[in-house]
């Protein structure tokens, strides 16, 4: 039973970590009209 | 501005540039900054954004229209402008590979006086950093 649990906790993880892992890292905009 | 856009979700840190109008943005790691939401808190703080481009690391997925898209967040992707690099990273939909990619996801349309900033933000790439 635990080791099913194991699993599917593993493949979980898998599945996920990836997408975890991906972010926007910096943003830069130019401007107009600012004083 | 920078006040009003440092208190956006997600944000980090805002450094803006009198001199030549640039504006800086870095991310928290909580993956909930919303470029959408920075360019409409950005009109709403009295300036134009005249361009912004980001640097992101994601997975190429297909989005509903069956276009290929950046996916930065469980909940958030952007799709692709076709170019040249774009077609070069179709391979890897729905693959495990992770890119990191610089491009533009806003640029001010010319001649137009009054820009949508709700309008879905495709991002054009422009350098393809990484792929791991």
């Amino acid at each position: 039973m635990n080791t099913k649990k194991l699993a599917l906790v593993a493949l979980l993880v898998s599945i996920v970590s990836p997408v975890s892992q991906a972010q926007i890292k910096h943003i830069e905009m130019r401007v107009e009209g600012m004083t | 501005m920078k006040q009003h856009l440092g208190r956006q979700s997600g944000v980090q840190n805002v450094e803006v540039s009198l001199i030549d109008g640039k504006v800086e943005v870095t991310p928290k790691e909580d993956g909930q900054i919303d470029p959408a939401q920075l360019l409409k808190a950005t009109y709403d703080s009295g300036v134009t954004a005249a361009e912004m481009d980001m640097t992101a690391r994601g997975k190429i997925v297909k989005d509903s229209s069956g276009s290929p898209a950046l996916q930065v967040a469980p909940n958030r992707s952007f799709a692709l402008t076709p170019n040249d690099l774009s077609k070069g990273l179709e391979p890897l939909v729905d693959s495990q590979t992770m890119v990191t990619v610089r491009g533009q996801l806003y640029k001010k349309p010319p001649g137009k006086k009054k820009p949508d900033p709700s309008a879905p933000l495709k991002l054009l790439i422009l350098e393809v950093q990484k792929k791991e």
